[in-house]
């Protein structure tokens, strides 16, 4: 999918550039003009036409019942089968389902928090105490999914876990919570423990896009007499606008396609009919059974969806606050 | 997956020139023969499904002599976790395969592309050991009755195995047998007394609360520790998810016996009276063994194998009084536990030759030196002088090495290599050569000697010498004409893979919730769970199954014929 936007983008700039040469007098003499350039891009190309295209190629195969060590001329052809053997499947759109909810929960919290964070975090004053928060809350960045699951899982236990220790001892509750084994709290679970990890670390882009406001508008601003949370809301947050959008937007392309160790590693045999996702069903039901036809068929599908939601964000920005991707 | 394309041309030709080269090394053509000199170095390729710590690339002392005496080195490649599966169908997609693969439960894949290579006439012209070994009935090895080949000498079970001891049933701490005075318990309600009162007791062990069972449902040990207990436990086969009718072959999922409803009707009695760990269903493997590693879980139903590591830390941090007992508790007197019934010489799980491989006569000639009685004694004791001596023909390990292998295992083992090359077919525990030897170091003396206090007090207790002595013997059963189920290839059909697939997620999804229910919403829910299990693609797969075994009791009662 990521393939994908960086075609269409690239695709775009170029027709923006042939644009631009027909007014100033023909694509060759810009082409001679930018040569390096072009020059400089030819090895990304090639990189993007053997990594994103010519995989297509095997897109075939979702119409066929691909069998491994048989030539392409010998596999049996089958139309849509694939397709109609996925839509057919109950646990399809369990997975789907559960996919869409927490990508969404995550694209919104996972904005959220950040931006929040970015902004709290621009107006402290003392360097040491910002650097050091800083560097804390994008260390677990670092950490593997498998390690992160195993603090959530012990965490939240019922025997000693230190989060319903806390909360027994507050007498919020009089008995330990069995969080893992409740099926609707485990989006929240998830999307709490993404948060936790990833916070920090999506920070750093929007710090830096506060660092390039100019800080004449505060000074402006000041003079005018707003106070701190005015010059926030008026000036760091508009600055912060088109990072904000762009980012949104590519998000939105992966909605579809957020992994599965997240779900892998969280999930447990009693929370499956929340934590089964697309990329899960594929594995199971794909891969691990040699069924690579039906595998290619669930990720066109994915393909399309993540094309289809990309170009309504691109399509809804455009038009409501003029930034793009493309 | 760039530049499949290429791969999925070239692949067929490539495989077509290599099965042109090998048609030709076995058309019996003396000159072609000649090409496979045991005197040249040759590098082996291999993958195994299994995860291997301490593979030490043929570094250690075991290998050091198998490349001394056959100028062969195995480059192998283990997998992490997964049992080879998703390796297994990448290699398929791609067309690449190792010289030597051992595929587990994927054998069904690489025999659908074609990838390994039939066996049966190289292990006649060049296999007399393994022929030794295996006894000259190959008939068990062939495929299925479709396909007659022989495609993997089996390496996972040794030939003619006799336990000595018993590694399942149910496990209870030998401090809480003591306690007790060493009670006569033969059910599942005895069980759960005995823990019941040393819980009430003993509420805490070492300031922690006691925990009277627990179990590991952590992905597929959910089938080790809560499902095929149901089997064990009601006097049925151990035939994985499969209970398979010995008259008439019919099979059908073990959930649908009412012996097993009930026994998972006990697992939820457990539950609600507090007695089963709530945890058990959402604790992942390193949980469930720090908890027994803590002392205070009283009693397990599990395989030692799974939950040995914390056994172990439990003897090193000085509470060997926590360890393990084993038992076999029936749900009721009447029936009895099958671990010990006899399934016939080994089949299933096992090493092939892939197309890949350059030359196959020479990988055979090695996996048939591996399978003499030189290379197993290598391979289950070490190098003479070295790891274990012969004194007045008895062959024994030095108290320095014994006292290494039990302690210091790990490392041990790296650098020794013993028990890491089962490349070949291969006696198991019980069989002596011709010394009059044993050829493993399994055998009493040894295992008692490897017996913590607690545990030989507790069997000194109940007159038993090891806790095989309390399970029935497999004098006591038929031996099993359609071998271990759980070994065969299951059938490799979308319509039965897809089916079978989806009965696993029901009753991972409906066991659980059966047993944390309370009591008078279990039978609505097992009922449930029968209901999903029993539609028409499931009735379908059930019966390819039932064909499956129909057509394995068939092959195995008649000798392979020669060729």
């Amino acid at each position: 999918m990521e393939s994908t936007t960086k075609q269409a983008s690239s695709r775009k700039r170029d027709q923006a550039a042939s644009l631009n040469s027909r007014k100033t007098g023909g694509f060759w003499k810009l082409f001679k003009q930018q040569r390096y350039l072009y020059l400089m891009s030819v090895p990304f190309v090639i990189w993007a036409f053997i990594f994103s295209y010519v995989p297509l190629w095997g897109w075939l195969m979702a119409f066929q019942e691909y069998k491994p060590a048989r030539s392409f001329f010998d596999q049996k052809w089958v139309g849509f089968d694939q397709f109609i053997t996925l839509f057919q499947d109950q646990q399809f759109y369990l997975a789907l389902r559960n996919t869409l909810a927490m990508s969404f929960l995550g694209l919104i919290f996972g904005f959220i928090f950040p931006v929040i964070f970015a902004i709290l975090l621009n107006e402290v004053r003392g360097m040491v105490f910002k650097r050091t928060v800083q560097t804390v809350s994008y260390l677990p960045h670092f950490v593997s999914w498998v390690v992160v699951a195993g603090i959530v899982t012990k965490a939240l236990s019922t025997d000693g876990g230190i989060i319903n220790e806390l909360l027994v001892s507050l007498h919020i509750i009089d008995q330990p919570i069995q969080f893992m084994a409740q099926g609707q709290w485990f989006w929240g679970i998830v999307t709490a423990s993404d948060v936790w990890k990833e916070m920090g670390w999506s920070t750093i882009i929007y710090l830096a896009a506060i660092t390039g406001i100019d800080q004449e508008q505060y000074e402006a601003s000041r003079v005018d007499g707003a106070g701190r949370f005015r010059q926030m809301w008026h000036i760091t947050l508009p600055g912060m606008r088109t990072t904000i959008i762009v980012l949104l937007i590519m998000s939105i392309g992966h909605l579809v396609s957020i992994g599965f160790e997240k779900q892998f590693l969280l999930g447990n045999n009693l929370v499956t009919d929340y934590s089964q996702v697309l990329d899960l069903y594929a594995l199971k039901y794909g891969l691990e059974m040699n069924r690579y036809s039906y595998g290619t068929a669930i990720s066109i599908f994915n393909s399309v969806i993540s094309i289809i939601l990309l170009f309504t964000a691109n399509g809804i920005f455009k038009k409501t606050t003029k930034e793009s991707i493309m | 997956m760039p530049g499949k394309w290429l791969k999925r041309t070239l692949v067929p030709l490539a495989v077509l020139s290599l099965a042109a080269v090998t048609a030709c090394g076995d058309s019996s053509d003396p000159t072609q023969m000649e090409t496979t000199d045991v005197s040249q170095p040759i590098t082996i390729s291999f993958f195994g499904s299994d995860p291997n710590a301490t593979w030490n690339n043929m570094k250690d002392d075991v290998g050091q002599a198998i490349t001394k005496a056959t100028n062969v080195t195995v480059n192998a490649e283990y997998d992490v976790s997964g049992g080879g599966t998703q390796k297994i169908s990448l290699m398929t997609a791609s067309g690449e395969y190792p010289d030597m693969i051992f595929p587990k439960g994927s054998i069904t894949k690489l025999v659908d592309a074609g990838a390994l290579i039939d066996l049966t006439d190289l292990i006649d012209k060049y296999g007399p050991n393994i022929k030794k070994v295996y006894g000259d009935d190959l008939s068990r090895l062939q495929y299925s009755k479709e396909d007659p080949s022989i495609y993997v000498i089996p390496t996972n079970a040794g030939v003619g195995q006799t336990s000595f001891d018993a590694g399942g049933g149910f496990e209870i701490q030998n401090e809480v047998m003591k306690e007790m005075g060493y009670p006569k318990i033969k059910t599942v309600n005895d069980f759960e007394k005995v823990l019941k009162a040393y819980k009430e007791k003993h509420p805490t062990i070492n300031g922690q609360p006691t925990i009277p069972l627990s179990l590991n449902a952590d992905d597929w040990k959910i089938m080790i520790t809560v499902t095929d207990p149901a089997v064990n436990a009601t006097g049925g086969t151990p035939d994985g998810e499969f209970d398979i009718n010995p008259k008439t072959y019919e099979a059908r999922l073990h959930y649908k016996r009412p012996e097993d409803k009930e026994y998972f009707r006990w697992l939820n009695h457990m539950y609600n009276e507090g007695l089963l760990d709530p945890e058990t269903f959402t604790q992942k493997n390193d949980q469930y063994l720090s908890k027994i590693a803590s002392g205070r879980v009283l009693g397990l139903i599990d395989q030692e194998w799974d939950y040995q590591q914390a056994e172990n830390s439990l003897k090193t941090s000085g509470m060997a009084e926590r360890t393990y007992g084993h038992y076999p508790l029936q749900m009721t007197e009447s029936t009895k536990d099958h671990s010990f019934q006899d399934a016939g010489p080994p089949v299933g799980y096992g090493i092939g030759i892939t197309t890949s491989a350059k030359d196959p006569i020479r990988i055979i000639k090695f996996l048939d030196w591996m399978a003499s009685d030189e290379a197993q004694v290598l391979n289950n004791w070490g190098v003479e002088g070295k790891h274990y001596e012969m004194k007045d023909g008895k062959r024994s390990m030095p108290a320095e090495i014994q006292d290494r292998r039990v302690n210091d295992n790990t490392n041990f083992t790296r650098e020794s290599g013993i028990g890491m090359y089962n490349f070949s077919v291969r006696y198991g525990d019980g069989v002596k050569d011709p010394s009059g030897n044993y050829y493993t170091t399994n055998f009493p003396e040894q295992i008692v000697a490897g017996y913590t206090q607690p545990e030989k007090d507790a069997l000194k207790a109940y007159g038993a010498t090891t806790w095989k002595d309390l399970f029935p013997a497999k004098e006591e059963f038929p031996v099993k004409e359609w071998g271990a189920a759980y070994n065969l290839p299951a059938p490799s059909d979308p319509s039965y893979t897809v089916a079978f697939q989806k009965s696993q997620d029901i009753v991972r999804k409906r066991i659980p919730e059966a047993i944390l229910a309370s009591p008078d919403q279990f039978d609505s829910i097992y009922d449930q769970m029968i209901a999903e299990l029993s539609t028409d693609d499931m009735k379908q797969m059930e019966a390819q199954y039932s064909q499956m075994i129909k057509d394995t009791v068939e092959l195995w009662s008649q000798p392979v014929a020669a060729k």
